[in-house]
């Protein structure tokens, strides 16, 4: 049986869980470590695949939808940025707020839009980028391997890869540019960026903004992608998800694209899992508990004392 | 021809005159102190300069042109840097991520780090402040740290260093080294100004002092033409007492017993490896040391906010060696932490809240846990009367009070409370001549009511002028004791720096104390 569920199916399927976690994750490290706290992440993520799948819907074409979402990821972060910068919110309390704004707006223009609650019609996905045949003639070794390497590697859609790009420019970008240097200043020491002036107002908004945009692609990845519709909720707790995940990655991109890869693991294992639940005999709600569970394990002891950036959810007042 | 020179500036805050008309000018090649007590308006008018505020009136001019500077940037631009009292670090960052921040070198936003590492380097060496280019920030010493904000102002190209309180936080041997560095930058051609309310310090760096006393300058002077007590009276506007004169202790009954006690740190490491002493009634029992030799964790097994490992201590023959904060205050004791922002005051809280912490629990403040707003008034107004603290109304936030004020509310809290032993570590750091005339003056007045006095002081200073007895601790152990009429400084500096160590009974003679116990700044 362990040879039924460790299959190159399993792995495949875990890199496309991970990808709207490590997306919205990074953009999280993103945000946090310019020192705004977006536990919106969540919502931000549900409006994105809203418009993904209702711009789609309106113009046929799911490229025209993936930039929709990433527009409305960023107009909602706009506001997160606003509440938690100019305004100097709690930013927990912006943040939840989001959560809820999202829950209802999604629900409320699904009524308006096309008269019933649930789910919407469903949208033709984007389809994988490589398309190369899984079987290679002469069998033996050699095929067997080149089978898990297309299956894991060459079998996804287009965001999955970007995911990954994605993840390698952000360290890249964050290490050896200015922006990168002044980000990781900001959410330290925001009076010492200020002080030799650099703006803590920009570098913050900017940093919001482009985590608005990375959970929009997210959720862009989730309808357009791997659904093919909207669901009321449909992002169910990911965006909480991808704020544990970049904890767990201790607040750098590459770190939450892996821990991101671990709660995809455990998603694609209980999605697995759930297809021998007649000869393993356990319920199936237990295995549906399982990426949640082990975020709770993650956070609270695999982690240990992981510090975050020291002015993460301060607001910055000059003068 | 002055470098810079202001002109008349006033700054006003609501409801204070922060600066009144203050002229001053710097030439090249000068140092020039700033003197006044906390809250005379020297930062205030030092960050107008630095950009950070906005003067209300005058003028400031940088090579004779007038200028008004908005931002910090700008100042830069204007050759002026300035080292903050709270540096401007970004601790997690390298020295030289932390000296390029904000003028990177290199192309389409890619910082050239090789470029950036080379310029830290030629700069540390032409001034001869070595660091380590690669070295983050939050392994780095206070010391090296504050090197590394004057490398920071210099890479921007600071002709004038402005030095915000720069000894505050500095242990003796780092302010000696900070005086040569400031003093050979000076020999380069840079100018500084050296904001203090340390008289001795303007005494050893300045080559001019202006005095500030509440937003005004009120006099300008050179080293050689005053004294500290000159000084001192000029600063406050009366006489102060920079060495309070006490009479002989008389010894009653043993307040405070310790034996034995072991306790460990944070970090579960030994920190106090069994000591013993007593303190008596009518007694201030001075511990000197540098800092981190066990002081602290000494002090929390005492006042209950850590458990001793091992030992005994008592408090007039009762057992308190595993009381906690509640069962410590009840027995008896008080406490002046050593870090009054982190320990001695909830800053957000008004000064009547502050100032009844630890009494909220029994009568007149509460009772049968309900508290009275009416008495805590009461206590407060008394407390803030008594322990002259300076403050519109006892609604004040503590946060908003200068350093001497919030300190004088602890101490008003923990001796009003008429403990048997007051507990007080480094009870004046940090504050000027007139607030620490004051609280030393309430500290002997505890000892002259026959409480017990325990005192854990950096400052020698501070031990030698009020200690009856003094025991140096060095490494968790007490390897002296003295009598204070037989201790001087440098003895004393002698022991703390582990001079005579385990080697004592071999006669070793006191020479030159050797300083690897607080160096590896290098």
């Amino acid at each position: 049986m362990l040879a039924d569920i460790i299959t190159p199916d399993l792995f495949a399927s875990a890199l496309r869980m991970a990808t709207p976690l490590a997306l919205a994750a990074i953009g999280g490290t993103i945000c946090e470590r310019s020192g705004v706290v977006n536990i919106a992440l969540e919502g931000i993520m549900l409006c994105g695949a809203f418009a993904g799948v209702a711009v789609t819907l309106a113009v046929g074409n799911a490229w025209v939808g993936v930039l929709a979402a990433i527009a409305a990821g960023v107009a909602i972060a706009a506001i997160h940025a606003f509440t938690s910068i100019n305004l100097r919110s709690d930013q927990v309390v912006s943040g939840t707020a989001i959560n809820i704004l999202a829950l209802g707006l999604t629900g409320f223009l699904m009524e308006i839009l096309y008269g019933h609650p649930g789910t919407t019609e469903a949208v033709e996905t984007i389809k994988p980028i490589f398309r190369f045949a899984s079987e290679r003639g002469g069998g033996g070794f050699l095929a067997e391997v080149w089978h898990w390497v297309n299956t894991i590697l060459f079998s996804h859609t287009p965001i999955v890869y970007m995911a990954i790009i994605i993840a390698i420019a952000m360290q890249w970008a964050m290490y050896n540019t200015r922006w990168g240097l002044h980000l990781r200043a900001l959410g330290e020491h925001p009076r010492a960026v200020d002080t030799v002036g650099v703006s803590v107002l920009r570098g913050r908004w900017v940093a919001v903004l482009i985590s608005g945009a990375l959970a929009g692609l997210a959720g862009a990845n989730l309808t357009l992608e791997q659904v093919g519709s909207f669901t009321e909720n449909m992002t169910n707790g990911r965006g909480f998800i991808a704020l544990a995940a970049n904890i767990f990655g201790r607040w750098t991109p590459v770190g939450s694209y892996g821990a991101s890869l671990l709660f995809g693991f455990a998603d694609a294992l209980q999605i697995k899992l759930q297809i021998f639940r007649g000869e393993i005999n356990i319920p199936p709600q237990f295995f549906l508990m399982l990426p949640y569970i082990l975020t709770v394990i993650v956070l609270a002891g695999v982690v240990g004392r992981s510090v975050g950036p020291a002015a993460v959810g301060k607001p910055y007042e000059k003068g | 021809m002055p470098l810079l020179e202001l002109r008349e500036i006033t700054k006003v805050f609501p409801g204070v005159l922060a600066n009144d008309r203050v002229s001053m000018r710097l030439e090249r090649g000068e140092i020039v102190a700033l003197l006044g007590e906390n809250g005379a308006g020297k930062s205030t008018l030092m960050n107008v300069v630095y950009g950070l505020l906005t003067a209300d009136g005058g003028e400031v001019l940088v090579d004779d042109a007038p200028v008004k500077i908005k931002s910090p940037r700008h100042a830069i631009d204007l050759g002026i840097g300035m080292v903050h009292q709270h540096f401007m670090l970004v601790e997690p960052l390298t020295v030289t991520e932390n000296i390029v921040l904000g003028r990177e070198p290199g192309r389409f936003g890619i910082i050239d780090f090789a470029t950036a590492r080379e310029r830290v380097r030629e700069i540390s060496e032409r001034y001869g402040l070595k660091v380590d280019p690669d070295a983050k920030i939050v392994d780095l010493s206070v010391g090296m740290q504050q090197r590394v904000e004057i490398l920071k102002a210099l890479y921007q190209g600071a002709r004038v260093l402005i030095l915000d309180e720069p000894t505050a936080v500095l242990t003796p041997q780092e302010v000696t080294e900070l005086f040569k560095v400031v003093r050979s930058l000076v020999d380069e051609g840079l100018s500084a100004v050296f904001i203090t309310h340390k008289l001795e310090e303007v005494v050893a760096i300045a080559d001019r002092i202006l005095v500030m006393r509440d937003g005004k300058v009120v006099g300008e002077t050179t080293p050689s033409a005053t004294d500290e007590i000159g000084l001192a009276r000029m600063m406050v506007g009366r006489d102060v007492v920079l060495r309070i004169e006490k009479g002989a202790s008389t010894c009653g009954d043993t307040v405070l017993a310790v034996e034995d006690v072991h306790v460990d740190d944070d970090r579960g490491l030994e920190a106090v490896k069994g000591i013993t002493f007593s303190v008596c009634g009518g007694e201030i029992l001075a511990i000197a040391g540098v800092d981190g030799n066990g002081q602290r964790e000494l002090v929390e097994s005492i006042v209950g906010l850590r458990r001793p490992k091992g030992g005994r201590i008592e408090l007039k023959g009762k057992d308190i060696t595993h009381a906690n904060a509640r069962a410590s205050i009840e027995a008896g004791v008080s406490h002046i932490p050593e870090d009054r922002h982190r320990r001695g005051l909830v800053l957000e809280f008004d000064i009547a809240e502050n100032i009844i912490l630890g009494d909220h629990r029994t009568p007149p403040v509460a009772k049968n846990g309900i508290m009275h707003p009416k008495a805590i008034t009461e206590v407060a107004r008394k407390r803030i009367a008594d322990y002259d603290i300076r403050t519109p109304s006892e609604r004040v936030h503590a946060e908003n009070l200068s350093g001497g004020n919030q300190q004088k509310v602890v101490v008003a809290r923990e001796i009003g409370r008429n403990p048997e032993l007051l507990v007080a570590a480094q009870p004046t750091r940090g504050l000027d001549v007139g607030a620490i005339e004051f609280v030393h003056k309430q500290i002997i007045r505890e000892r002259d009511a026959g409480k017990a006095v325990l005192l854990v002081s950096l400052e020698l200073e501070e031990v030698l002028s009020l200690a009856d007895r003094i025991l140096v601790i060095y490494e968790g152990r007490i390897v002296k004791e003295f009598a204070v009429a037989d201790a001087d400084a440098e003895t004393l500096g002698y022991f703390m720096t582990g001079g005579g160590g385990s080697k004592i009974d071999k006669g070793a003679v006191p020479s030159v104390p050797e300083t690897s116990a607080t160096g590896g700044d290098e």
